[in-house]
Order: C-alpha cells, then sequence, then structure tokens
C-alpha cells in the first residue's frame, strides 16, 4: 500500500484491475485505492504476472503493507501467503508488487492511527479507558496528543469508556450494530464515507454549533456575472457564483481575523492567511479542496483556481496535500436547489459558511425608512439568496458573527 | 507583522541567552528585530556566569587529576599552580563566547543598540549610553513589540553590601587576581557549591554556610548527603542547618556569626573572604516600567503568562526577570516561545507546571543534575510511585575512569509509566540527563529507555539500569 501523502496512513483496495494470472507491464493501472483524503491508480511496480493478490477488494490497510506479488510466468511462490490482515512471513521470489519491500509490514489494528506519534503514556491510557485517539484533541507540538490532554479529555470530553467503545464500533466495524433484516443490504464503508462520519461526529462533540442566517439580494452580483461571464469563457474560464462568494468571504475573513482562526485549550490561534476550503460534491460523499490564499486573488484568478480545484476534484487527480492547511471552510449547497442549510464545521476551523440557491423572490423595497406600513412600499422581484453562517460559539459571539456575514453581504449586494 | 509604524516589529532589552536567543528567533521569522544591551553582549551568562566558571571548574577538574595523579601511575615534583592562569582562561572562552553573539546578531541583521534601554511610553524606549560604549549617540527607538529580558543580580544579605574585597559577590568570584587563603560561602545552592568546588580544589580553605539541613536543599535528599560526602572529603567545612547572623569585616578578613537552627547555639567562623551566594533580584527597577504599565510582583518580578506576555499585550518577558526559574537555558526556551508569540507561529507555551521538569544543574564534583519531582514531592502530588536507582559503581566505564561513588535514580508514575523526575549525581551527569529530559518531554516511560540499547562501555548504561530497576529488574545488580 502506497503512502500518498504525510498523513495518509492507511488505504482502502477500492478495485483491482488485473486478475492473478494476468500480464502486467510496470506502470500499467493495477488497482484502485482509496484513502480519507484521495482516491487513484496504482501503477504496477514491475513488469510481469501477477501472482497473487494478498489484499482483497474493500480491504483496508496500512500504508508499507504487501498487496501482491509480480513474478516471473510459471513461478510459483515458494510458500503460499495467506491474503490480508497478517504480515508475509516467507519471503516469495517474486517482487513485491506495490509496497516499500525494506519495511517489514506494520501489523494491522491495534496501533492508534492518525496521528504521527502516539507516545507511551498516552497510548496505555488509551488502552486502559478504552478511548479512541481520534477523538482527542491534542495540544502538543503538531498537534500530538499529551497526557495532559488525555486527563482532560477523561475529565471532560470523554463520553463513557462503554459508550466510546461503542461509537468506535460503529465507525469501524461492520460485525457492529443492529442486526440486518431480510429487506436490508449492507454497503461497507468506504475510506472517504469513514473519515467524514468520523469528522462529523467528532466537530459536533467539539464544537458548540451556532448558524446565524442572511438573505442577500444578489441582483449587483447576478448583474456582474452577466454581464462578464462570456468574456471568461472566451479565456477558457467557466465564472460561477462560487467565484464571487469566495471573493466576498475571502475579504471578510481578512477583515475579520477572528472568523478565520480555531480554538485551543490555551488560546484562540488565529491565521494570518486566509486558505479557503470549498466543498465539492462527489459520486459518493465530498471533498474539501483547499484555496491558498484566497483574499490575494482577482475575480479571475479565483474563477481559474475553482475551475481547476474542483474539475481534479471529480476526476480524483487532486493532489493529497490539496485538501490540508484550509482555514475556513465554505459549502455552496445552493447548487443542488438547497435553499438553506446548517453545515458542520470543518474541524478544528471556527466556522463555516452555508450558500443557498438563488432564486426569484418577490421582496418589499420602501423607500421609507420606518417599519411602518407606507405609500412607498412596493413589492419587487429580485434575485435572494440564504447565506448561513454555522461557528464554534467557543471562538466567535454572535455580533461578532454576523457582522462577518453582513460584510460578505454586503460585498455581493454592491458589487460593480 | 501587522503593519505598523514602529522603528522595529520587536525590539529586545537585554542580550543574555533569554534576549539574544529571542531576537534571533524572532528575525529568523521574518520580524525586524533590535536588541539593547548596556553592558556586554550575552549577558550574565556568558561574561560573568555559566560559561567563564565552567572553564574555572575544568581547570579545578584538571588540578584534581593531577592531584590524583598517582592512581594512575604517575608521579611527578614541584606541581606548580598559577591560579590567575584559570582567570585569564576563562576571560578568553568569554572573548570568544561574546563574539560568537555578536556574530549572531549580524548574520540574523539584528540591530544592537549600545546603552541602557529605559521605556518612555509603551511602545518608545530611550537608549542612552553606558558601560558597554559610552560614545554610543542617545537615541529614541519605538517597536510594535517589545521584549523585557534584563535579567538580575547577585542578592546582597540585608545590611551586608558587596566590597569586591572581602565581601564578594559571583561577580567578583570570577575574577579574583589571586587564591584567598581561606574563603566562606553563605548558600549552598548551585553557584555557591561550584565556586566553593573550585576554591577548594586550588588550595582555599572552604567553609559552607547554609539556612537548611543540607547542600543543594532544592535536589533529593540522597542527592545532597552524596556531594556532602564529598565535600568532606576534600576538608570542607559545611555548615548546615544554620543562619547567619552577623557578617563582620576587619582589616584581615570577616567573621560570620551563624545560629544553629536546632540548638539555638550561635558560632563563628573567620575567614579572608565571604562570597555571598542566596538567592538574585531582578533587574527592573530602573526600566521605567511604570511609563509602560507593566506590572511586577511585590519582590520586582515582571508578572508573564504561559506565553510570556505581561499585562501589556505587545509586552513580553523572559528570564531571571520574571522569576520564573532563574537558569540561561529556561531563558532561551522563554525567549522561543515569546518570540514565536509574536509571530504568531505555532509554538509551546510554558506553564507554570512545566518548570519543575526543566534541567538543573551544578557542575561542582561530582556533578548533580535533576529534572521533574523527587520521591516525596510526587507522592505529595498525589501519584503512587515506581523508583529506580542505581549505582555507578559497579558501571565499566565509571570503573575506569576511577569514579566510585554517585547513582542515577528515576521516578516514575506506578501507573502509566510517565517519567516523573530524575536525579543523577556522579561523572558527567549533566551530559546523560538530556536523554530523560527528552523521555519526559515525549512521554516516553522507562520500559523503552530500559530496551533501547545502550553502548557498551558508557556511563549512560547507568541510566539504562536504573530504567530496568523501575520495571524492577536491574540486570548489573
Amino acid at each position: 500500500m502506497p503512502k500518498l501523502g504525510e498523513s495518509v496512513i492507511e488505504g482502502q483496495v477500492a478495485r483491482w484491475l488485473k486478475a492473478p494470472g494476468d500480464q502486467v507491464e510496470k506502470l500499467e493501472p493495477l488497482l484502485e485505492i482509496s484513502t480519507d483524503k484521495i482516491d487513484t491508480e496504482v501503477p504496477a511496480p514491475a513488469s510481469g504476472v501477477l501472482l497473487q493478490i494478498l489484499v482483497a477488494e474493500g480491504e483496508t490497510v496500512d500504508a508499507g503493507v504487501t498487496l501482491a506479488f509480480i513474478g516471473q510466468p510459471g513461478e510459483e511462490l515458494a510458500q503460499p501467503v495467506p491474503t490480508t490482515a497478517a504480515a508475509p512471513t516467507a519471503p516469495p521470489t517474486g517482487a513485491p508488487a506495490a509496497s516499500f519491500p525494506a519495511d517489514p509490514a506494520p501489523t494491522i489494528a491495534q496501533r492508534p492511527t492518525g496521528r504521527a506519534f502516539i507516545s507511551p503514556v498516552v497510548s496505555r491510557m488509551a488502552a486502559e479507558h478504552s478511548v479512541d485517539l481520534a477523538q482527542v484533541p491534542g495540544t502538543g507540538l503538531n498537534g500530538r496528543i499529551t497526557k495532559k490532554d488525555m486527563v482532560a479529555f477523561l475529565e471532560n470530553g470523554a463520553a463513557p469508556p462503554v459508550l466510546s467503545a461503542q461509537r468506535t464500533s460503529i465507525a469501524s466495524s461492520p460485525s457492529a450494530g443492529w442486526a440486518l433484516n431480510e429487506d436490508e443490504t449492507l454497503h461497507p464503508l468506504t475510506s472517504m464515507r469513514r473519515a467524514i462520519a468520523q469528522h462529523m461526529v467528532q466537530s459536533k462533540a467539539v464544537s458548540p454549533h451556532v448558524t446565524t442566517l442572511f438573505e442577500v439580494d444578489m441582483t449587483a452580483t447576478v448583474r456582474h456575472r452577466e454581464a462578464h461571464k462570456e468574456a471568461f469563457a472566451t479565456r477558457g474560464l467557466h465564472l460561477t457564483y462560487t467565484a464571487y462568494f469566495v471573493m466576498a468571504t475571502a475579504a471578510a475573513l481578512a477583515a475579520h481575523p477572528r472568523v478565520n482562526s480555531r480554538f485551543r485549550e490555551d488560546g484562540i490561534v488565529q491565521s494570518r492567511r486566509v486558505h479557503l476550503g470549498i466543498a465539492v460534491a462527489l459520486n459518493d460523499g465530498l471533498i474539501v479542496p483547499v484555496l491558498r490564499d484566497a483574499d490575494e486573488k482577482n475575480l479571475q484568478g479565483v474563477a481559474r483556481a475553482l475551475n481547476d480545484l474542483t474539475n481534479q476534484a471529480r476526476s480524483g487527480t487532486l493532489m493529497a496535500d490539496a485538501t490540508r492547511g484550509g482555514t475556513f471552510t465554505m459549502t455552496n449547497h445552493g447548487t443542488s436547489g438547497s435553499l438553506l442549510g446548517t453545515p458542520i464545521i470543518n474541524q478544528p476551523q471556527a466556522g463555516i459558511l452555508g450558500i443557498g440557491a438563488i432564486v426569484k423572490r418577490p421582496v418589499v423595497r420602501s423607500a421609507a425608512a420606518s417599519l411602518l406600513p407606507s405609500a412607498d412600499d412596493a413589492i419587487v422581484i429580485r434575485p435572494m439568496c440564504y447565506l448561513s453562517f454555522t461557528f464554534d460559539h467557543r471562538v466567535l459571539d454572535g455580533a461578532e458573527a454576523d457582522r462577518f456575514v453582513a460584510h460578505i453581504k454586503e460585498q455581493l449586494e454592491t458589487w460593480i | 507583522m501587522a503593519e505598523h509604524n514602529y522603528d522595529y516589529d520587536v525590539l529586545v532589552l537585554g542580550s543574555g541567552p533569554g534576549g539574544y536567543v529571542a531576537a534571533i528567533r524572532a528575525a529568523q521569522l521574518g520580524l525586524k528585530t533590535a536588541i539593547v544591551e548596556r553592558e556586554n553582549l550575552g549577558g550574565v551568562c556568558l561574561n560573568w556566569g555559566c560559561i567563564p566558571k565552567k572553564s574555572l571548574l575544568h581547570n579545578a577538574e584538571v588540578l584534581e587529576t593531577l592531584l590524583e595523579a598517582e592512581d594512575f601511575g604517575f608521579t611527578f615534583e614541584n606541581l606548580q599552580v598559577d591560579f590567575g592562569s584559570a582567570i585569564k582562561r576563562s576571560l578568553g572562552v568569554v572573548s570568544r563566547q561574546t563574539k560568537g553573539v555578536a556574530f549572531l546578531m549580524r548574520k540574523n541583521k539584528i540591530d544592537v543598540l549600545e546603552g541602557q534601554g529605559v521605556f518612555q511610553d509603551p511602545h518608545t524606549i530611550e537608549v542612552t549610553p553606558a558601560e558597554i560604549n559610552p560614545d554610543a549617540p542617545a537615541r529614541t527607538v519605538s517597536a510594535a513589540n517589545i521584549i523585557i529580558a534584563t535579567g538580575g543580580r547577585a542578592r546582597p544579605l540585608p545590611g551586608v553590601e558587596f566590597d569586591g574585597e572581602r565581601v564578594l559577590q559571583y561577580r567578583h568570584a570570577m575574577r579574583l587576581a589571586e587564591k584567598p587563603e581561606s574563603l566562606i560561602v553563605i548558600g549552598a545552592g548551585a553557584i555557591g557549591m561550584e565556586l566553593g568546588y573550585f576554591y577548594s580544589t586550588y588550595g582555599t580553605k572552604l567553609t559552607v554556610v547554609e539556612l537548611l539541613d543540607r547542600v543543594l536543599p532544592n535536589e533529593d535528599p540522597e542527592v545532597s548527603s552524596e556531594v556532602a560526602k564529598a565535600f568532606k572529603a576534600k576538608g570542607i567545612n559545611l555548615l548546615t542547618g544554620v543562619r547567619t547572623e552577623a557578617v563582620e569585616v576587619s582589616d584581615s578578613g570577616v567573621t560570620v556569626t551563624v545560629r544553629n537552627m536546632q540548638d539555638d547555639s550561635t558560632s563563628s567562623v573567620e575567614a579572608a573572604k565571604v562570597l555571598v551566594a542566596i538567592n538574585i533580584v531582578p533587574n527592573t527597577e530602573n526600566l521605567g516600567l511604570e511609563a509602560a504599565g507593566v506590572q511586577t510582583d511585590e519582590r520586582g518580578y515582571v508578572k508573564v503568562d504561559a506565553v510570556m506576555r505581561t499585562n501589556v499585550p505587545h509586552i513580553y518577558s523572559i528570564g531571571d526577570c520574571t522569576g520564573k526559574m532563574p537558569l540561561a537555558h529556561v531563558a532561551s526556551a522563554m525567549g522561543i516561545t515569546a518570540a514565536e508569540t509574536i509571530a504568531d507561529v505555532e509554538t509551546l507555551p510554558i506553564p507554570d507546571e512545566k518548570y519543575k521538569f526543566m534541567p538543573r544543574c551544578t557542575y561542582c564534583k561530582p556533578e548533580v543534575a535533576s529534572m521533574g519531582m523527587t520521591e516525596a514531592q510526587a507522592k505529595e502530588a498525589g501519584y503512587e510511585v515506581n523508583v529506580g536507582k542505581f549505582p555507578f559503581l559497579p558501571n565499566g566505564k565509571a570503573q575506569a575512569l576511577g569514579v566510585k561513588s554517585g547513582f542515577v535514580k528515576i521516578v516514575a508514575d506506578a501507573k502509566y509509566g510517565e517519567i516523573l523526575g530524575a536525579h543523577m549525581v556522579g561523572p558527567d551527569v549533566t551530559e546523560l540527563l538530556p536523554e530523560l529530559s527528552l523521555a519526559q518531554f515525549m512521554e516516553i516511560t522507562p520500559a523503552e529507555i530500559a530496551r533501547t540499547v545502550h553502548a557498551h562501555p558508557t556511563l549512560s548504561e547507568v541510566i539504562m539500569e536504573a530504567a530496568h530497576a523501575v520495571e524492577g529488574h536491574p540486570i548489573h545488580m
């Protein structure tokens, strides 16, 4: 199992493109794998015949585990190697395929995953209290979980051990949970599905979510887009409304750096750079590529970056690192018709902006300042859009959050 | 750095091991940085403390080796011992180290402002000419962030002035022209014990006076008694558990009167000179801190939080003037945290409970090194502990060196194996401590240390054995 990125420590074999006995050429696509960051094809590391497949489709193994053997036609493996799970014990004559041969295959399970380093002390505490370390926020260097974090987690945030163990098993083991009845079929979790499930549960557990709602008159923005989209198209760029929302959000983040932050036990960590994550829906799940330094780009730059990122996300060619380092996230759920959503925060960020569909609605406009009925009141039809901003109440309070959204609204309503 | 109209992003007051390290880290992170120094680059550590002292102590070690040379089959007559050369050598080391700091300032494009810095307002410092360069121009500079790293100085006994002749502080003791015939050291902490060891080895008749009931009272009691044993074997007079009542200076020398805390009896000791080494006071009174609005505690220490911020958000303070832990390496660590906080990059805050895990070293012979809690302190803190202790005596390398005493003691939490403290006395233990500091920082347990193969024959095997001992099964015992 190749290691596709710094933080990618396991992968699921999605599909074998060759069967045992098939001839393979070096660099020819051999299998598809799926990780929590990216789905990709793995090329054959050598030419020859696919002798044996060790890891079946749907199985998830750690990076570095041998997936299959490629050898010469007619060659037999000295000793058949048990499939999946167990590490290969006898050195076969064929070249190990798609693995790092220098490393012995790490044992699967037991090891806490998803962090660079788990200290022996933390490991012992986790074992004793049946803690899923993925649930524990780390405050050490590079997010390392320290003993202090464990103590804090066990004292405050931790669900009782039984519940925690149960939650883990629901997330990771297909045998747990309610038994299937005859009308049901089980679809094993993909890495992405599992990653989403874990992130969503963790986010709700960690951050107190509050949502504030604004409506925006999109007339000015629509007018601008209508006037410019053809010019963009001649440059090969698809000018979407998302580009406008990215521009307005990035500028608002730069002006309200408190929103561009994350919560830690010892304080609010503000980032001086604006790296905006944009949720992109895929066939099974979603991915959040990050538009780096979004506040430093003009509309054309944003449009181009968005085109590239969404194309790469949908074609599965996104670089593994392209989903990392976001300081804020927005999700344009309006593209699928939704008027109003309350998205879940992408941890460890302080908030997420949901964008509803732009629809023509009757609204009241009046020259009179008063809220009392007036002869100046008129019902007009305008392209309207709901913005929902869900934020971490540990970091932001309502008034501050509202000023941030108001800044976005103001830009969109006065776009020239 | 956000935009501003100040001369500098960061201005550091004081170029000791806290200040100059903070300045380098700030400059590395792209901040426009200046440092103000009134005396010499490097502060007390480089000029009057760690560095010259280490040089003097090495002289003492060499001399001690020569004096014991017969054990190794060397005999010679007419050994000439030149005290002045020891001082001269230490000044040479100081000069090279100070130049090194000047080089680092240039390399990192840090402006060195020579003079005494005083706050005019929270962002403005007036720099007036001082000892470092009396001809330097007076000027006023401003900075977005300021780090106070002005250090501390020796605390005098109430009513007894340092005169540099009869009544000495460490600065005097570091540069005496001649070895005193006899010396009384008041205070058996690290400085008193180190300088006492140095003079005693050079032949000064030494008396050490300590208020608490043992030498190195901050160390593990077993460590203290091991050091006391070695000092007594050198003929040093140790008076512990006694309060200094009076210091009388005469033409011929000094008389120190002490009161025994146990039986309330008084007695007096006479010597040519007395060295007072009883803690420090912070250099915070002539800085204009009032103009900046920076608060100090009742003893004058600047109050800071875990990222070294004072009550004024853009003003930081590090090192001895904060009263956290007056050690050079602690000041450096605090400086890095302060600089990284200013630059708004990831840093590691140092909350109060972390200071007890800072390394503590005493460079007398035998050397002492420790970090964390003693067994008694750990129990008091509510831990159930496993203690592993292993002596240097059976260790092959120690035998080869002719070392017959000393030990390594590791205190670990019985439940999760966390290392709570390490206490060592013996050969080169100050060089052995970092393994245990790293283990503590990374939360590695004695089980992993015991299973880490340590080269043979080395002194470090004693750490491995002590780790085995925590687990209950030392090999060579």
